[in-house]
């Protein structure tokens, strides 16, 4: 396998843009939702809304205004795929379709998805969806089929002011450490890295800085894989069977001798009738 | 400035552009400067915008407050401690600026003359045949002038947009050179033009010195003033003032960056002018980091005014022959013309070379090179007024190339416009709003207008795209870089020189047996640039590579061989050149060095000399003799940019000198000397005839030598600085559907701007039909605050309708606190803003806010006040587009 | 949007598994839970009994069937419903067997075919088929004990994994307790009785294999009743998202409905006459079974934050 290789994105310094959007779907080929001309969200500046079967890329805005403006922030960020290293979506999939590349990225084929959208209820961060014209379950690929030409993703190249960066993860979490260590410097005390290190399924190849609370940013605090369900979930179920298998037996046991009385009685009756 | 130097910068004051919306690429390098700098960056702006958001300071002002702004820490400025005794500050303030310079006694500032300057009256100019040139008033500028120096000496109103009249002509300069010898060679010429050295005073003691008048002019603009009339706290203001001080020195430098919001008003240059000031004050020009970034709009846009598509300049920045002016013959154009000291000095020769880049070998020095066939303006011909004379049925016919008024400008009065013409070519990518106007406009939809009422004849020329054209790109860094074809365009498409080149030859076919004198011109305008490849020129493209020849020049008599350097340049008609500046880029066959593109090594400390090629003369910092003190040295080793090699007796650097290259810095001025012999070693400024940065300006603006607060053309407040509310001599076309709402009309009270989204371009033509951007901004708004809303009873995304005077329009809310509610001069004014992006025709549709706008412009370059005008909003029910 | 608070599980997108998928679990549920009864009865009930087990069998396959089709025709492909069984490009089984939505598949593919067996046999029972060969797929022939071991084992996991798939996922509710499979597994149990006893209590000779089976459901709604207070309890703070529309039904219409009112009917079965409370008691208990996996489905479907 080649190195691990992902995205660290610096949400610090994205202005919102959205040429990663754009770049995204000009390279993959995807279609825009409702011919190009949803009404307006009405939510800040943003109209992509998710991130979904047709958008692998989703700039977030969040504006954080005191009704006095004396403070004002309006948080940008590019969200993408985590390329978990313990993935949710792959674990689930019933077919096969979701794969561990090379790179150490989660990529969907196309041409085996059948589209039952387990992974779309299995991923934690809310990434995949249908695409409307395939059919099948889609998601950021970390442009497999330009890193396998040698070729860095379009979105990170598009990125005008590198908030974007691509590259291998252990030089990206170099990277990020020392912008965090910046920023807390210039007294930004609120920044850190989500899902860089391991606790998080086991490191998210596509991490991030950010400046306040996961869930500002529309990230999970605590995501985990649906696995951890698996046992508990399948012993509770295998309980409930046997006590349920004793209760059919229990009601069942000798039904020779009871239900020939009861016959006895039902045409005792009847004569009586 | 350009911008990759901004990211050399320690402070970065974005004000009058949204740059990380409307220059997302450029903006690249800001942010570069923090996070690898830790440079502040600071913007001002109505509304928080995405600059905003990765702003350490944002300043919230209202539109049009801009020079009350930037006076206030101008003023600060000048009372601090630090800058006044600083041998940084105090060396540019005396020897690289104009500060000492003592101005005539016959002047009058703002402060003393009622808040207008001295030299204001009623507009008496232009001609008969052409009323459009919209002055309300006009000053005469000579008591503007440098004592013992008279109007014409200093400089000339060469860069500007105006009618194209001068008060020279009144000034009775060229009575003097009437006698003087005529050319080639014009250095007698020149030389007759020298004036006596104005006066100075170095101790900047002498109250009319420019200091002292400078300091006087921005007194009243106080930390209270700015509040009141920007609605900035004034806290903010003065931490904005602190930060520029602190990040400038002979260890740091500011940069600026501004765009259309400081040009869109009836004082546009004057806001520009004003950062200037405030830039020379902190030594912040001609240095790495340092500078004023005047970030350009389209695509080559810096290309259309270096090798003009405008009506008043010929290529390279030079005046464009008027009738107007004693522009007769040549010598006395050049005699108008020409600056004797500086670099300007020259203009003989580039002006020659021109000629013969137009006329070949038909101009001589016995028909003055073809002066008398070259087009002459006669008033201003610019985009405003040339709508108002079509709406007045003046124009017969108009050739729209990758243009949308229909949308773009002053909507209904341009459309009003079209519809008079005979007829109408356009030639574009799209079937744009300015090309179904006839049908599909709302005053037809409506009824008001009858398409059978509509004679104007349309014609569509599909035009290819970018990627399906070969040629050069100047961006905004003046630089040019060659791009070539990726795609051939389909079907009938053309390119824009393909058209131009087959019109121009169809024309001279026309005129080609006409014996009427005025045809002459036509007759002998060399146009040939045949392909060489056989394809392209059976299609009839011409080549390329012959026109970007044709503008960097080459021998009149040996065209094979290419000019190098202007240096080379003749004033005898042996050189061809069409845009002196461009010399050099081609300099000779086989090298086009706006096709280069090598990258410096990474983290090597450079200007990137070998990728693409930067006017003048690959020059990357203009005026960077400035990065280096008196004796020459750099200001300090951080940055070092340009300075004097004592052991090579050069100017040497990372960039390329914009300086004699061998002159000692402690070179004096020649006496009697003309062009750059008059200028001393110590004199940066090479472009300015005195070789000093003007912090006061005698020579080159109509409305005033220093900037002065005044309101727009439209606003809800009396003007609290002056009794003058507007400029005294702004643009205005009186028409009744060019209305303007009284100052503080109460039926139209909030203050509205217009602006850009990222989404989307302009007048949308190449954003709406492109549904990868229509779904990231799929619908008109109009951004307001709750405070607002809650006034109106409007809900996020309920639909409202605006109006102005002129018409009404209708929008969808986006009700957000990014926008605020300003206190200003005691009361409460709301501020709206809406992106202007819309019209009928595209993947998405939506109404144009170019109907809300009016006619009213800047006195210098006619750019109309799209940024700052007063409107009502009120809530609506329905959802229909189109005017109601 | 102030998210700040919010779980976890509401980060994530809903798949989007509605009305087919419901009818999955419903229809999924009566099979497995038929026919582990019907192969209860077998074994363990007496010669009188088998008509009723019989019963199980006819209802189990065609369900069988009808929930693979809805399973299918819910997919975005369904014409690659295959590939969940074969790998598409290798031609290899395909089979995960941490992913209950893979194993799942097999269950219901070999159920399927144990069902079917059954279903053969019960034919033959019924005298439908004349080929007495049949009769061996049901006990007591040694073949027909091992399919209804294996059959009724498959059975009760394709009765109870929905519930486990379900929870093998990050959505609010489904993931945020364990108890869905076990609950889900009850309910077939409860439904499936009740199927039975609507389908069977009108023939006078099964009254009391009915009778048997009456008990038996009304065992396990006591059960069920116990694991739905489990479910809400193990939901923790979670179960404030049912403070809704969804949480009245599913009080009133599991809860009450579902499960408290027949049990009372079957306790008192006098309130409605002897004549319709064992079929409304099992009408009812259908009713709920159907409802708690409608309330448990498009509850969470509707959940979520923009991501
Ligand atoms: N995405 C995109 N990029 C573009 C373009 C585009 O259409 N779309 N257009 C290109 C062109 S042609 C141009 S000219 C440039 C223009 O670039 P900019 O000038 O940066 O763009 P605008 O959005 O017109 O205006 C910038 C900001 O000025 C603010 N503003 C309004 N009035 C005032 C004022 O009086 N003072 C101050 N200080 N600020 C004010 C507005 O709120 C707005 O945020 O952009 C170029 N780049
Ligand atoms: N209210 C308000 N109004 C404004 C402004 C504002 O800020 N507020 N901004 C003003 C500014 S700064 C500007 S620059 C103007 C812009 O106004 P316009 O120049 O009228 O608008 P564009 O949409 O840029 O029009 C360019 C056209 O060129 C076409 N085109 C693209 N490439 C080519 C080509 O190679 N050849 C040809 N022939 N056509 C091509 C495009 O399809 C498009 O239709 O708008 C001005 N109007
Ligand atoms: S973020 Fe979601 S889709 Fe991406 S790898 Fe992780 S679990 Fe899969
Ligand atoms: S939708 Fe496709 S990718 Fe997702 S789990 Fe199902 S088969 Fe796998
Ligand atoms: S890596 Fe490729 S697929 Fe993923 S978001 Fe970026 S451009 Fe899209
Ligand atoms: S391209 Fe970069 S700066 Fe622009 S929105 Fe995407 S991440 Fe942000
Ligand atoms: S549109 Fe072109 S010119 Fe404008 S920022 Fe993007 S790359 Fe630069
Ligand atoms: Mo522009």
């Amino acid at each position: 396998m080649a190195e691990p290789l992902g995205f660290f994105t610096d949400t610090t310094v994205c202005i919102g843009c959205k040429a990663c959007e754009v770049a995204c779907k000009e390279w993959n080929q995807l279609p825009s939702s409702h011919g190009g001309a949803p009404t307006l969200s009405g939510d800040s500046y943003d109209n992509t809304r998710q991130l979904d079967g047709l958008h692998w890329r989703h700039v977030k805005f969040v504006e954080q205004f005191s009704p006095d403006r004396a403070d004002g922030r309006w948080l940008l960020m590019s969200d993408v795929c985590k390329h978990c290293v313990r993935a949710g979506c792959m674990e689930v999939c019933p077919t096969g379709a979701i794969m561990r590349t090379e790179f150490d990225t989660v990529v969907i084929q196309s041409d085996v998805c059948n589209g039952c959208r387990d992974c779309i209820a299995a991923c934690p961060f809310g990434v995949i969806g249908i695409n409307p014209v395939s059919n099948t379950a889609q998601k950021c690929t970390l442009c497999y089929d330009r890193l396998r030409a040698g070729m860095e993703p379009a979105c990170s190249k598009a990125c005008p002011t590198d908030s974007i960066n691509f590259g291998t993860i252990a030089d990206l979490k170099k990277m990020a450490a020392a912008r965090v260590g910046q920023l807390h410097e210039r007294g930004e005390q609120r920044a850190y890295l989500y899902g860089a290190d391991e606790k998080m399924l086991g490191g998210l190849n596509s991490f991030f800085l950010l400046v306040d609370k996961p869930e500002v940013y529309g990230l999970p605090p605590d995501p985990k894989m649906p696995s951890r369900n698996l046992t508990p979930s399948s012993l509770w179920s295998t309980l409930g069977a046997v006590v349920i298998g004793l209760m059919g037996i229990f009601s069942f046991r000798n039904r020779g001798a009871t239900a020939r009385r009861l016959e006895e009685d039902d045409v005792e009756r009847r004569r009586t009738a | 400035m350009y911008p990759r130097s901004m990211a050399d910068s320690d402070c970065v004051m974005v004000m009058g552009s949204n740059m990380a919306e409307c220059h997302p690429v450029a903006f690249r390098w800001p942010m570069e400067a923090k996070t690898k700098n830790g440079a502040k960056l600071i913007h001002v702006d109505p509304r928080f915008t995405r600059t905003s958001a990765m702003a350490d300071i944002y300043a919230p002002i209202r539109a049009g407050s801009d020079i009350a702004f930037l006076g206030g820490i101008i003023n600060y400025v000048i009372d601090d401690q630090r800058w006044s005794t600083d041998p940084f500050f105090k060396t540019w303030l005396v020897h690289y600026s104009n500060a000492a310079t003592i101005i005539s006694g016959e002047y009058k500032d703002t402060e003393d003359n009622d808040g207008v300057f001295s030299g204001l009256m009623e507009y008496k100019g232009g001609v008969e045949d052409w009323p459009y040139n919209g002055f309300v008033g006009e000053y005469d500028s000579r008591s503007w002038q440098y004592a013992r120096t008279r109007m014409g000496d200093q400089g000339r109103v060469a860069a500007t947009a105006q009618s194209g009249e001068v008060t020279t002509t009144r000034s009775g300069t060229q009575a003097d050179t009437a006698k003087a010898p005529d050319g080639p060679p014009y250095d007698a010429l020149v030389k007759s033009l020298l004036k006596p050295p104005p006066e100075r005073d170095e101790s900047l003691q002498n109250p009319r010195c420019v200091f002292q008048i400078v300091k006087r002019h921005f007194a009243r603009y106080t930390p209270e003033m700015v509040e009141r009339v920007t609605g900035c706290p004034k806290d903010t203001m003065l931490k904005v003032a602190r930060t520029l001080l602190e990040n400038s020195g002979p260890e740091r430098t500011c940069s600026f960056a501004y765009a259309v919001a400081w040009t869109q008003h009836t004082n546009g240059p004057q806001i520009i002018g004003c950062a200037a000031l405030l830039q020379i004050l902190l030594g912040n020009f001609g240095r790495p980091g340092a500078g004023i970034m005047a970030l350009r709009g389209h695509a080559s846009i810096q290309g259309s005014t270096d090798v003009p598509t405008l009506y008043h300049s010929i290529h390279g920045y030079m005046p464009a022959p008027s009738g107007l002016k004693k522009h007769d013959t040549l010598r006395e154009y050049l005699a108008i013309e020409t600056l004797p000291t500086g670099y300007w000095a020259n203009t003989p020769k580039f002006v020659i070379s021109y000629l013969k880049s137009m006329y070949g070998p038909a101009a001589t020095k016995d028909n003055q090179f073809g002066w008398d066939w070259h087009p002459k303006i006669l008033g201003d011909h610019s985009h405003l007024p040339m709508f108002v004379a079509m709406a007045d049925g003046k124009v017969k016919g108009m050739l729209l190339v990758g243009q949308n008024p229909a949308t773009s400008l002053n909507a209904k009065l341009e459309r009003a416009g079209m519809r008079k013409l005979e007829w109408l070519v356009v030639k574009d990518n799209w079937l744009h709003e300015s090309a179904t106007f006839w049908k599909n406009a709302p005053e037809v939809k409506h009824g008001d207008i009858k398409v059978q009422d509509i004679k104007t004849e349309i014609f569509f020329f599909p035009s290819s795209q970018v990627a399906e054209t070969e040629g050069t790109f100047t961006n905004t860094q003046r630089m040019l870089q060659t791009h070539f074809k990726a795609a051939e365009a389909p079907g009938d498409c053309r390119t824009d020189v393909w058209f131009t080149y087959q019109l121009g030859r169809r024309l001279k076919k026309l005129y080609a047996e006409s014996q009427e004198p005025r045809d002459e011109g036509f007759k002998n305008l060399v146009f040939d640039y045949e392909h060489d490849d056989a394809r392209e020129r059976e299609r009839g493209e011409p080549d390329a590579m012959k026109l970007l020849k044709e503008i960097n020049g080459y021998y009149s008599d040996d065209p094979g061989r290419h000019v190098a350097t202007f240096g080379d340049l003749k004033d005898d008609g042996s050189t061809t050149c069409a845009s002196w500046i461009y010399c050099g880029v081609f300099p000779a066959p086989g090298q086009n060095r706006a096709a280069s593109r090598q990258p410096d090594p990474p983290d090597q400390r450079g200007a990137q000399l070998n990728w693409g090629y930067a006017w003048p003369g690959n020059r990357r910092i203009i005026y960077n003799r400035a990065s280096a003190d008196l004796q020459g040295r750099p200001w300090s080793e951080r940055k070092k940019w340009v300075w004097w090699d004592e052991a090579q007796q050069k100017w040497v650097g990372y960039d390329v000198p914009d300086f004699t290259p061998t002159k000692p810095p402690s070179a004096k001025p020649k006496p009697g000397a003309t062009g750059m012999d008059a200028l001393g070693g110590g004199q940066p400024f090479i472009l300015k005839p005195d070789g000093v940065a003007w912090l006061f300006v005698p020579t080159g603006l109509v409305d005033g030598p220093l900037p002065a607060h005044y309101e727009p053309a439209e606003s809800p407040i009396q003007n609290p600085f002056y009794k003058q509310q507007a400029s005294p001599v702004l643009k205005y076309w009186k028409r009744d559907d060019n209305a303007l709402a009284a100052i503080g009309d109460t039926r139209f009270p909030y203050v509205i701007t217009t602006y850009r989204l990222t989404e989307h371009y302009l007048a949308g033509a190449m954003s709406r039909w492109n549904p990868w951007l229509t779904e990231l901004q799929p619908e008109l708004f109009i951004e307001l605050s709750p405070e607002l809303a809650e006034e109106k009873g409007i809900r996020n995304l309920d639909w409202v309708r605006i109006s102005t005077p002129r018409s009404q329009i209708r929008a969808k809310a986006l009700v957000t606190r990014r926008l605020r509610p300003f206190t200003i001069d005691g009361k409460t004014i709301h501020h709206v803003g809406m992106p202007w992006h819309w019209g009928w025709e595209g993947v998405v549709t939506g109404d144009v806010v170019n109907e809300l706008t009016s006619l009213v412009g800047d006195p210098n370059v006619t750019i109309h006040e799209g940024k700052a005008f007063v409107c009502n909003v009120e809530k609506v029910a329905g959802a229909r587009n189109g005017v109601v | 949007m102030n998210a700040v608070g919010l779980p976890s599980t509401f980060f994530t997108d809903p798949p989007e598994w509605r009305w087919l998928i419901i009818g999955y679990f419903f229809i999924g549920g009566l099979a497995g839970g038929c026919y582990f009864l019907a192969v209860l009865i077998d074994f363990f009930g007496g010669a009188v009994d088998r008509p009723l087990a019989r019963l199980g069998y006819f209802v189990a396959f065609p369900a069988v069937v009808v929930s693979g089709l809805l399973l299918i025709v819910d997919l975005r492909r369904p014409d690659r419903f295959w590939h969940m069984l074969i790998q598409s490009d290798t031609g290899h089984p395909m089979l995960k067997p941490y992913s209950p939505m893979s194993l799942g598949s097999w269950a219901l593919l070999l159920f399927g075919g144990f069902a079917f067996l059954s279903f053969l046999a019960a034919l033959e029972d019924a005298g439908v088929l004349r080929w007495p060969r049949l009769a061996m797929f049901r006990p007591p022939h040694i073949v027909g004990r091992v399919i209804g071991i294996l059959g009724g084992i498959l059975a009760f996991f394709v009765a109870g994994y929905t519930g486990v798939l379900l929870a093998v996922t990050n959505r609010p509710i489904w993931s945020d307790t364990t108890l869905l499979g076990l609950n889900f597994l009850i309910s077939a149990a409860s439904t499936s009785a009740a199927l039975l006893i609507l389908l069977g209590h009108r023939r006078w000779y099964w009254r009391s294999s009915v009778a048997a089976l009456e008990r038996f459901d009304a065992m396990v709604l006591v059960l069920e009743l116990i694991a739905l207070v489990a479910l809400i309890a193990s939901l923790g703070s979670m179960a404030r998202v049912w403070l809704n529309a969804w949480g009245a039904l599913l009080v009133v219409g599991v809860f009450l409905l579902g499960i408290v009112i027949p049990l009372v009917l079957q306790w008192r079965p006098n309130l409605l006459g002897e004549r319709w409370s064992a079929p409304a008691a099992a009408v009812l208990v259908l009713v709920g079974g159907f409802l708690l996996r409608v309330v448990v489905v498009l509850s969470s479907e509707s959940l979520g934050v923009l991501g």
